[in-house]
């Protein structure tokens, strides 16, 4: 079975459908245990009727054990005598198990055919099924979430990225007078949420390309499609590239040249260091939807992309390669991200594997972490052509009450001419930092470097 | 109002439950525990059919002030058997009332009907069919409950402890019997 994934626009209207070849969801029947007991019913019929004839045994008023006589006869007649299954077999189907940030995914759930229950399993007739779905962290339901019936299927819809565990699924299961009920807790899979991805349809090109074949314009000549100029016909010049109307007006014959076509690296380097701002529109979640735009757009051009993830302690990262499958690798790569802070951890040195010479480098940061900056300022020493998009999109509070007044306006200054003199450094060592918003498209902020190659001075 | 309808019918049941004994209140053996008890326990019982629709809140890491409240509010009323403790307190204020047989036996007939209210309301199942199937036992049932409020009704054959004992073993046995005779 193929998987589907819908990538949209903010706006919620689809633009592009790519397959992401799951490999076939498998479904295999899960025997689960059904804990029987009795049900609130019985035990308050139970209680009262119990309660009646202990006091119409104390108080000796007849009356009382007549109170009795109703409940014990729902009891006694009502429960059932036929065995309770101890387990019972259930199929659990998700829709997907790769969805998009905000994608419709749902899960299907029914009882095995081993017990042809309550409309289904031969083995639980006489008993009538409920699911009752339990939504894990993150998973906001978007149908019922109960349903009386031998198989149910819960939506839902998960807002932020990241590994999430469906959630539980309580089988709850009756007698035809709901005296008893056995309960079964079914765990539903884990889905792998991705990062919405921002809109990017240009890109980023070098001036000095590698010489390797691809779709960007080189400066060289080559055999592109390209037209690039002419020069005068040397012998051993196919004919087909004279240019007739050139040759006449010369009185000599002239033909035309090209430019060569070329792909390039690109390696995004994600900066999971600080995670600022409210869940899902965050740094984070902004870096995280820029790295997966630029990586379709790039990949797009039939460039290698790789991706780097910074994080506290480690660095995360997956060599420049081709391909539509580079896209999910990419992604799965940057849901290892965790901001989580670890005291005393380093950045670890990254592999020559991930950073091929003469790579264009595209930094997704909230440039707030010193050391991921001098990272930056090392790469750009090393020669690498460096783009760095700032996801930063929030600022301290304004006013803190615990502050005397004054205070706290002063360090939100200092706190934004630091970040200034970051991005400052940063431009006069070459590097240009461009401000994403997180809903624009990428487009707009790269325009000023999409427009003509990008010229990196070594 | 499909929903709601069994929910208020539950309430007005559970209040006349309480109301039945608790009129007139005597003043030994503690009434006015009981019928505090007993109201509260009716008062939770229908805030939780009211609450049975609304979410608890999401396990958070930090949930807040507000958040921790509604949650543990939650847990107090949806929790603890209210249902049983009503309907224990309630036998005890018909135990106290100085009643003739029938207030029993009318007391016997709201409460089944309470806790079957109860029961259709928690657990949205069609009330008349549900009804329709109990019948055969909830007749059986209530036509003891009034044998037994008759047989208290009539004069004992001798005064004294023991004979009013044996009437009421003679009940228990007469609703062991139809427990028997009654087909499963």
């Amino acid at each position: 079975m193929t998987l589907h994934l819908r990538m949209a626009k903010p706006d919620g209207q689809a633009v592009t459908r790519v397959s992401a070849g799951s490999g076939g969801l498998v479904v295999t029947p899960r025997e689960v245990t059904v804990r029987w007991r009795l049900s609130r019913h019985s035990r308050r019929l139970l209680t009262v009727a119990l309660l009646a004839l202990l006091l119409a045994v104390l108080s000796r008023r007849p009356e009382l054990a007549g109170v009795a006589a109703p409940a014990l006869l729902l009891l006694a007649a009502g429960l059932p005598r036929q065995a309770r299954p101890a387990r019972v077999s259930v199929l659990v189907k998700p829709g997907a198990t790769r969805l998009f940030e905000g994608e419709p995914g749902w899960v299907d759930i029914g009882l095995g055919d081993d017990g042809a229950a309550a409309g289904g399993p031969a083995g639980l007739a006489g008993f009538d099924a409920r699911w009752a779905f339990q939504p894990g962290k993150g998973i906001e339901p978007a149908s019922a979430t109960a349903v009386s019936a031998a198989t149910a299927r819960f939506e839902f819809t998960i807002p932020r990225w990241g590994k999430r565990r469906a959630g539980l699924a309580e089988l709850q299961l009756h007698d035809r007078w709901r005296l008893t009920e056995g309960r079964a807790v079914v765990p539903l899979p884990s889905l792998d949420v991705y990062p919405r991805p921002g809109i990017q349809e240009e890109t980023v090109t070098l001036s000095r390309l590698p010489s390797r074949l691809g779709e960007h314009v080189a400066r060289v000549p080559g055999e592109g499609a390209e037209f690039a100029g002419l020069r005068e016909y040397v012998p051993g010049d196919r004919q087909r590239q004279i240019n007739w109307p050139a040759s006449t007006r010369r009185g000599r014959l002239m033909v035309n040249t090209f430019a060569a076509e070329r792909s390039q690296d690109v390696v995004l380097i994600v900066d999971a260091t600080s995670d600022v701002g409210e869940p899902g529109t965050s740094a984070l979640d902004y870096a995280l939807r820029g790295a997966a735009a630029a990586a379709r757009a790039y990949l797009g051009r039939r460039d290698r992309v790789g991706v780097i993830t910074y994080q506290w302690g480690s660095a995360g990262w997956l060599a420049p390669s081709l391909g539509r499958r580079q896209v999910y690798k990419i992604i799965d790569s940057m849901l290892q991200a965790d901001a989580t802070w670890t005291q005393g951890a380093s950045f670890a040195r990254l592999p020559r594997a991930a950073l091929p010479p003469g790579a264009l480098v595209v930094a997704f940061s909230p440039l707030l972490d010193q050391r991921f900056v001098e990272s930056l300022r090392d790469l750009r020493e090393r020669g690498f052509a460096l783009l760095v998009v700032d996801v930063l999109n929030v600022s301290p509070p304004a006013r803190r009450l615990a502050l005397p007044r004054g205070t706290d306006t002063l360090a939100r200054k200092v706190w934004q001419m630091e970040q200034q003199a970051i991005r400052f450094s940063l431009r006069e060592l070459g590097v240009p930092v461009v401000h994403w918003n997180g809903t624009a498209p990428l487009d707009l902020p790269l325009a000023p470097y999409t427009r003509r190659p990008l010229v990196v001075r070594r | 109002m499909n929903r709601a309808g069994p929910r208020i019918a539950a309430v007005l049941l559970g209040v006349a439950c309480v109301a039945w004994p608790a009129v007139p209140v005597l003043s030994t053996g503690w009434p006015w525990l009981a019928l505090i008890v007993a109201a509260a326990s009716v008062a939770f019982s229908g805030l939780r059919m009211a609450l049975l629709d609304v979410p608890e809140p999401e396990e958070a890491y930090f949930l807040s002030l507000p958040g921790r409240a509604w949650r543990s509010f939650l847990t107090a009323v949806r929790l603890p058997p209210w249902e049983e403790i009503g309907g224990a307190f309630v036998l005890w204020l018909e135990v106290l009332h100085p009643s003739r047989p029938w207030h029993t036996a009318i007391l016997g007939i709201v409460l089944i009907a309470w806790l079957l209210t109860v029961h259709i309301a928690e657990s949205d199942a069609p009330a008349a069919g549900l009804l329709r199937r109990q019948a055969r036992v909830l007749v059986p049932g209530l036509c003891l409950l009034a044998l037994a409020a008759g047989a208290s009704a009539l004069p004992a054959v001798s005064p004294g402890a023991g004979a009013e004992a044996l009437e009421v073993l003679a009940a228990a046995a007469v609703i062991a019997a139809a427990i028997l005779v009654l087909p499963g």
